[in-house]
């Protein structure tokens, strides 16, 4: 039983290891957009959103609101 | 009768109406940011401060790197794991102190500007202001959670402060996912 708790809190570990990765990723390449083409306002735009996105549901949990058993930790 | 009154006073349903609570403040929240992000292109348009993209690059990398810190944390508290959760919110402390340090220790003063000059410094001292006071709010709240946890009051089954606290940072966090690429990305260089 602790081994299968260990497994998922290392699951989720890599979760947000992965989401950090992302997040990263997207961020230098707005940075370089934002330098190199100025005029280029709706893909800086999405990459926003994007981010907003991902952090809005892998790090702040959103579906967590809308499940049943209020300390589910799926 | 008896079963109905004690699964309303339970901690998990607690948790849940605390969460609801919560997101709605955070909603509310965000139509303020949403009100600054407007007026930002209303007063600029196509334009921008003059303000330092690296240094915008280094505290938004910053701010994003507590998030990941304040993740594991919450995971690992999750889980049981009380040094792993004092470590990750040490870390997030931290790196939200120097995130602030970076906006308002730094960029404040070398910004080529002063508040009242124009159009486009009101708005920069204006949003990354308020966006400030969020995250000194925020570091606060996890100095609370942190001495909290150091004292063993949190547990794998009960732990809604360090949630909350979490839920906080982060959309702190979202709001600046939008801040940055306004003030510092979109347009060129306001005259």
């Amino acid at each position: 039983m602790e081994e299968r708790a260990n497994e998922k809190k290392l699951e989720l570990f890599r979760l947000g290891l992965v989401v950090f990765a992302i997040l990263a990723v997207l961020t230098i390449g707005e940075y370089f957009i934002g330098v190199i083409a100025i005029d280029w306002t709706w893909p800086l735009w999405g990459i926003a959103l994007l981010k907003a996105a991902l952090i809005v549901r892998d790090y702040m949990h959103l579906p967590r609101l809308l499940s049943q058993d209020e300390e589910d930790h799926s | 009768m008896t079963t109905h009154v004690d699964a309303r006073s339970g901690y998990q349903y607690k948790t849940g109406t605390n969460r609801l609570g919560l997101w709605l403040f955070i909603l509310s929240d965000a139509f303020v940011f949403g009100g600054l992000l407007v007026s930002r292109f209303y007063l600029l348009g196509r334009t921008r401060p003059d303000l330092s993209q690296l240094l915008g690059l280094i505290v938004t990398s910053i701010l994003l790197l507590s998030s990941f810190f304040m993740n594991r944390a919450e995971t690992a508290i999750r889980f049981g794991d009380k040094k792993g959760f004092l470590n990750g919110t040490l870390l997030t402390i931290t790196l939200g102190t120097l995130f602030l340090i970076g906006v308002v220790g730094v960029e404040w003063q070398i910004a080529p500007f002063s508040a009242g000059e124009n159009a486009a410094a009101s708005i920069f001292y204006t949003m990354t202001g308020f966006h400030a006071f969020h995250v000194l709010t925020g570091v606060i709240l996890l100095v609370i959670v942190y001495r909290k946890g150091r004292k063993g009051l949190y547990s794998a089954e009960r732990h809604w402060a360090v949630e909350a606290a979490a839920i906080y940072w982060h959309f702190v966090d979202v709001v600046w996912v939008f801040f940055y690429p306004a003030l510092y990305l979109m347009g060129r260089i306001a005259s």
